[in-house]
């Protein structure tokens, strides 16, 4: 095992970024799939990327590994060039959509790419982080879902790498075996490792993540600790039901930013800078208004507000 | 470093003994089959060892290059780009197992040829229809690994089949080239596959002679290996 890696701020003017991204951008055809970005991400952050489909998230991961060249920008990984820092076994990465070989066994893949790295994690400990220390002699082809997914995992934490890359780990995994890859996931991030992963899941963002990148067509909208980005929507906001108002009156009490139907499609959600006050006035106002609620502003509105999903219902609670 | 892939793939190809004995049944089983049916025609068995070996070998060697496609298909290069395997040593692997799974059809060729057909050859003879045969197999592998590289998990088999049968009949592996029509006899001649028999056919004539066969299959091979290595690195991207 590395040591963990150092962590104070002093120390980040000497240390390299684990992840260094500047002026990065790439198109396919005329369409611009990353139009600009640069992120740094200092050595022990857990970082979640967030966006719609199409908002770049992938092709910055391809970028990232130096899967697929920039049109323009540079990327340094601990300093160096992808390519290098892979070979290195400074960075692990589980990608979208790659089927194991099915006539190999757990065992056999592991062993094949810990042989190729100079300072591999053993095999026995990448298979026991992941939870599958079991399942070393099973052939790929008799793997279930979720536990072709830890196998992913496995094979990304081989090289004992500084940087974890995960494209969409969990899609495709159950309520369990979600719950138990992100366990895996905290042991690993506990010994002071960089981690970078990107989500449809914003609650696995919320419980994870130090820190969020949320991205929309190509570019970087939000960037900071999940509380921060949060803040960014303002407030908290105020649920009930008002018969007989109209959005507009709403709109004008104070305290309200923004009013609009609820999710039940009865109540109003009032958007509030002062919850408090612009209770006291609903109640005032609207003597009949019920079923009150206040809650803070989640990660979700959040994400719809400054990636313009709105349709959060398709893109976010489906997946 | 490269030697813990090469180890994965060897095993792999081993373990697949349906494929190793289908590549070496298929050749020996035409072998018995043709030399019954073209003694009449006056191609001795020797001369049909020459093809039939060749078409085993290069057959092997075709497909399991070709096999590529399924593993890029699944994204399975993808996942071997972020090892410190270089591209060179994933291509040099691939060709290696085709090399080696060439060699059972030829051995087996060779061997029921000697024992059930009489053929009888000098040791020099030998060597050369086999190891000249078996090393005259890499373009092929090549080959293979190209069409792996090029087509889609699901188009790559009517490709395959339809190289199979160019280069096996137009080759005239199957059919002896003197009963061609002078036209596409001038076309086997442009296929690396007519010069791969005829390493076997100068080997039984008792000339020993190659020709220009090795200078044939060395330019394919050369022509082949530069085409596989632009095509995986351009090939980095997502599908």
């Amino acid at each position: 095992m590395r040591p963990a890696a150092p962590m104070l701020a002093g120390m980040e003017r000497i240390t390299p970024h684990a992840v260094a991204l500047s002026g990065l951008r790439k198109s396919y055809g005329d369409r611009p799939a990353v139009a600009g970005i640069d992120l740094l991400i200092a050595p022990g952050e857990v970082v979640a990327l967030l966006g719609p489909n199409g908002a770049g998230k992938s092709t910055t991961v391809d970028l990232l590994l130096g899967l697929t060249p920039p049109d323009s920008g540079d990327i340094a990984l601990f300093g160096q060039d992808p390519r290098r820092a892979l070979a290195a076994g400074l960075v692990g990465a589980m990608l979208q959509e790659v089927t194991l070989l099915e006539d190999a066994t757990v065992g056999e893949i592991l062993t094949m790419i810990a042989s190729m790295h100079r300072t591999p994690m053993p095999v026995d400990q990448a298979l026991r982080l992941a939870g599958i220390g079991d399942l070393a002699r099973r052939r790929a082809a008799r793997l279930s879902g979720g536990q072709t997914q830890r196998v992913r995992l496995a094979m990304a934490l081989v090289p004992d790498p500084g940087l974890l890359v995960l494209d969409e780990p969990t899609a495709a995994m159950d309520v369990t075996a979600r719950r138990e890859f992100w366990h895996a996931m905290g042991e690993f991030a506990a010994t002071g490792r960089t981690v970078l992963f990107t989500t449809h899941y914003l609650e696995e963002a919320e419980a994870h993540a130090d820190r969020v990148v949320l991205m929309r067509e190509g570019t970087i909208v939000a960037d900071g600790p999940v509380g921060a980005v949060m803040a960014r929507v303002g407030g908290r906001t105020v649920t009930a039901l008002v018969p007989g108002a109209r959005p507009a009156e709403l709109l004008a009490l104070p305290g309200v930013v923004d009013a609009r139907p609820a999710g039940d499609g009865h109540r109003v959600a009032l958007r509030c800078s002062d919850s408090d006050g612009a209770l006291r006035a609903l109640l005032a106002r609207h003597p009949g208004a019920r079923d009150v609620e206040i809650r803070s502003a989640s990660l979700e509105e959040a994400f719809v507000l400054l990636t313009g999903a709105g349709r959060t219902g398709e893109e976010v609670a489906a997946r | 470093m490269r030697g813990g892939y090469l180890r994965f793939e060897i095993r792999r190809a081993v373990r697949d003994s349906r494929f190793l004995v289908f590549a070496v049944a298929l050749p020996v089983g035409l072998f018995v089959l043709l030399s019954h049916l073209y003694q009449s025609q006056g191609a001795t068995p020797a001369y049909l060892m020459g093809g039939l070996a060749a078409f085993g070998a290069f057959k092997a060697a075709l497909d399991t290059g070709a096999r590529t496609a399924v593993e890029r298909g699944a994204g399975w290069q993808r996942q071997l780009r972020l090892t410190p395997l270089s591209g060179a040593g994933y291509l040099v692997a691939k060709g290696a197992v085709a090399m080696l799974v060439a060699l059972p059809p030829v051995v087996g060729v060779a061997l029921v040829a000697a024992l059930t057909a009489d053929v009888r050859l000098p040791f020099a003879g030998w060597a050369q229809a086999v190891f000249g045969i078996w090393l005259g197999t890499a373009p092929f592998a090549l080959l293979g690994l190209l069409v792996g590289q090029l087509c889609s998990a699901r188009n790559v088999q009517t490709y395959q089949g339809g190289l199979l049968l160019l280069l096996g009949f137009v080759g005239g592996l199957l059919i002896p080239v003197a009963s061609f029509p002078p036209v596409l006899a001038g076309v086997a001649r442009v296929l690396p596959s007519y010069w791969l028999a005829e390493i076997g056919h100068g080997a039984v004539s008792g000339s020993g002679r190659l020709g220009s066969a090795p200078a044939v299959l060395a330019a394919y091979t050369v022509a082949l290996g530069v085409a596989v290595i632009a095509r995986y690195r351009r090939d980095g991207a997502r599908g």
